[in-house]
């Protein structure tokens, strides 16, 4: 106690410098609380973003792409056993031949066309599940549903409808014939958090449920409002009626079908029993996600696994550029003002020290020892340090809490760029554009504002505050040391 | 008046005892080469306990030096110092200390109290460190205050007290840890003369009364005419060591 009161009054004398000292902690502190409530603001901005694509983290997704070649796309720019790989995966088709049907007579027929994910055993979603780390895992099939109608004209048919060749949809030359395509994904109802759709996107209807009928879709959002389609609407998928039974939202940057199925019910009406092309895996935790990732790949012959990491990376907008900034300059920033903030705390210390001599020189020959009175001059700079913290903490909480009041909002954005559509793929999604360029599923692009929330947390400031402290104790050091080398003979000969 | 050069009295016959300081070929040289000055030569001087001895000279005679050495606040250049038998030349940093701390009680010309501190607090500062415990302490501090005639102002800082009540402050803060010797530096300089002959008369009131050795520096004659055993220096030698 006694030393206590000895520290506060040597503090209450020298008010000015320790006011000084204890403000320069105090801007550190206050940059650290500011700098990383912003940090951490848009670090879970971006997370609420990434949080319907994925449990950010823990989430995967394994496929097996179709690697193009270096050719100009198209079938010519795939190698031979690319070629066979996606014919086995295509099966033999419906057949259509224009040429082979009357002029003049109609037609309708519904295919199911492969994407750039081919197909694998649907069992390789429980090899997936059995390995360590795995939380969860589920299979999934994305497909384009395409439905030919019209009336066979009277022309030679003969160009278009190979791969890369044919326009994506609409009318055929000047006849009625046109084409509808959808893309459409089968997702097992059974594992809806980590399905192709969750039940938090449905914003109107229900989510699938296991005892119902295998007829039921669902449709996005952006479908629905194109083909004014509504929950209860019957819709055509191969031939087959499916009721519509909920619409979903579409996150930013998250891949979407126009419809979706049952995943049983899809591998039925496509031919496509016991298939799947992409497996969705929930890690028991983050850390193990590397190693269940690189497990994957190891056993599913020419896998890629996309983790939440490599989705992160396709949200851009103001909220990268700023988050971007903030991880930089504002890391810069904080180190920049901490150091500064110790180095002042460290020379008017030793200022401190300075103007002292011969106030510690008589505590020296009163019989205080070298620790003692380094003890007193680390108490006083300590105190600093917590009142620097304190000070530097509350006006680091305020300016983060007026941040927050301001409403501050970014703009979180994913491009249609191709390589975005690339990303897309890779990211377990359906292609934008697959090779054969029919309308398929694609990542939803576009922007949306995100709102910032800049409250600092409780372990933010302690950790602040300490930071405060431990500038304090460095700066006490540094006087302390020089405290401790007086020689007290020197020291009481030295005038004040 | 007896007066022997450079040699320190002979304890009396069955009185044999430690010493309170025994110097022998003290020297103290500053500086190195061509710039070394010797501020002492050849000091011998032996100091009795409960012996009061003022040690006089003038300006650039080495009494300030001596006073360090006899403080433990430097080691001599050459010869021993013995303060209670112990030679401070082999004493390390933390030996020094606890010897400062508990065999001598420092009073300065210029007081050097705390100028934060109330006067109890000057004078509990000397046992701060050495872990008595706190209710302790204060009582000490506020029986030496009221030896001194200073209860009524223990509360108050040493700008509100007069140059004398401030070195009475001094005087009980140099009593707290009940030390063997008082090594007083001028303690009537800063000090009118009625003043200081209260505070001189105190510290040999309050030395014989503690059976304290007293060692006075000072140039000033009342200091001296009071000092039974005074030791000239001159030129950093000591020229007279007279007794009355």
């Amino acid at each position: 106690m006694f030393h206590l009161s000895y520290m506060l009054a040597e503090l209450r004398r020298r008010r000015g410098r320790t006011i000084l000292t204890a403000l320069g902690l105090a801007v550190g502190v206050a940059l650290v609380v500011t700098v990383n409530a912003v940090a951490s603001g848009l670090d879970r901005a971006q997370q609420d973003v990434l949080a319907p694509l994925t449990g950010v983290g823990t989430d995967m997704t394994a496929t097996r792409p179709l690697a193009i070649g270096d050719g100009d796309g198209g079938a010519e720019g795939l190698t031979e056993a690319e070629r066979q790989r996606l014919r086995e995966q295509a099966g033999p088709g419906p057949g259509l031949n224009l040429r082979e049907l009357e002029p003049g007579s109609t037609f309708s027929t519904d295919t199911f066309a492969a994407t750039r994910e081919l197909t694998f055993s649907a069992s390789q979603t429980a090899e997936i599940a059995a390995i360590d780390g795995v939380e969860a895992a589920a299979g999934s099939l994305t497909l384009s549903a395409n439905h030919v109608s019209g009336t066979v004209p009277e022309i030679d048919v003969t160009q278009g409808g190979g791969p890369g060749g044919a326009p994506p949809q609409g009318a055929f030359g000047d006849s009625d014939i046109t084409f509808e395509s959808r893309s459409v994904t089968g997702v097992d109802p059974a594992q809806p958090d980590i399905a192709a759709v969750t039940p938090s996107q449905i914003t109107d209807g229900e989510y699938f449920s296991a005892t119902g009928s295998p007829r039921q879709a669902i449709v996005s959002a952006a479908y629905a409002g194109t083909e004014g389609v509504a929950v209860g609407d019957i819709i055509g998928l191969g031939g087959e009626d499916f009721r519509v039974i909920g619409i979903a939202s579409s996150p930013i940057g998250g891949t979407a079908s126009d419809v979706y199925v049952k995943l049983a019910t899809l591998q039925s009406v496509a031919d496509l029993a016991g298939q799947i092309n992409a497996v969705r895996v929930r890690a028991s935790s983050g850390d193990l996600v590397p190693a269940v990732a690189d497990a994957i790949a190891a056993g599913l012959e020419g896998a890629q696994v996309t983790t939440a990491a490599d989705l992160a990376e396709r949200v851009g907008g103001s909220l990268d550029d700023t988050r971007e900034l903030s991880s930089t300059l504002g890391t810069a920033l904080v180190i920049v003002g901490l150091v500064a903030a110790v180095l002042i705390a460290s020379l008017l210390t030793l200022a401190s020290v300075s103007k002292r001599v011969r106030e510690l020189g008589t505590l020296k020959a009163l019989g205080w020892s070298r620790g003692a009175v380094v003890r007193q001059i680390s108490g006083e700079s300590l105190i600093q340090g917590l009142l620097g913290g304190v000070v530097g903490a509350v006006a680091g909480v305020i300016a983060s809490l007026a941040i927050d009041a301001g409403g501050w909002t970014l703009e979180a954005s994913v491009s249609g760029t191709a390589d975005t559509a690339q990303a897309a793929t890779a990211a377990g999604g359906p292609p934008g554009g697959g090779p054969f360029g029919l309308g398929q599923a694609a990542i939803t692009t576009g922007s949306e504002l995100v709102e910032i929330s800049t409250t600092p947390s409780l372990p933010l400031i302690l950790l602040a505050i300490g930071l405060a402290v431990l500038g304090g104790l460095i700066a006490g050091a540094a006087g302390s040391l020089r405290a401790a080398r007086l020689r007290p003979a020197a020291a009481l000969r030295t005038v004040e | 008046m007896q007066t022997t050069t450079g040699t320190a009295p002979a304890p009396a016959p069955g009185k044999q005892s430690t010493p309170a300081y025994e110097l022998t070929g003290v020297s103290k040289v500053y500086g190195s080469g061509s710039a070394a000055v010797a501020a002492l030569s050849d000091i011998d001087l032996r100091v009795e306990p409960r012996e009061v001895l003022a040690i006089v000279g003038a300006s650039g005679s080495g009494k300030t030096t001596l006073l360090q050495l006899l403080g433990a606040l430097d080691r001599p250049s050459a010869g021993t110092v013995r303060c209670d038998g112990r030679d401070i030349q082999s004493m390390g940093e933390g030996e020094l200390s606890r010897l400062r701390r508990d065999t001598i009680g420092f009073v300065f010309q210029q007081f050097n109290l705390i100028p934060t501190l109330t006067a109890r607090q000057n004078v509990e500062l000397v046992a701060a460190s050495t872990g008595v415990p706190a209710a302790a302490r204060v009582a000490r501090a506020a029986e030496l205050l009221g030896s001194v005639g200073l209860s009524e102002r223990a509360g108050h800082l040493p700008s509100q007290l007069s140059g004398g009540e401030q070195q009475r402050v001094a005087i009980a803060r140099a009593l707290m840890n009940r030390p063997r010797v008082i090594l007083a530096d001028e303690p009537t300089g800063n000090l009118d003369s009625a003043t200081g002959a209260d505070v001189l008369a105190l510290l040999q009131h309050v030395a014989a009364d503690n059976g304290q050795t007293l060692v006075l520096i000072t140039h000033e004659q009342a200091v001296t005419e009071a000092a039974p055993r005074v030791v000239t220096l001159r030129d950093g030698r000591l020229i007279s060591d007279t007794r009355s």
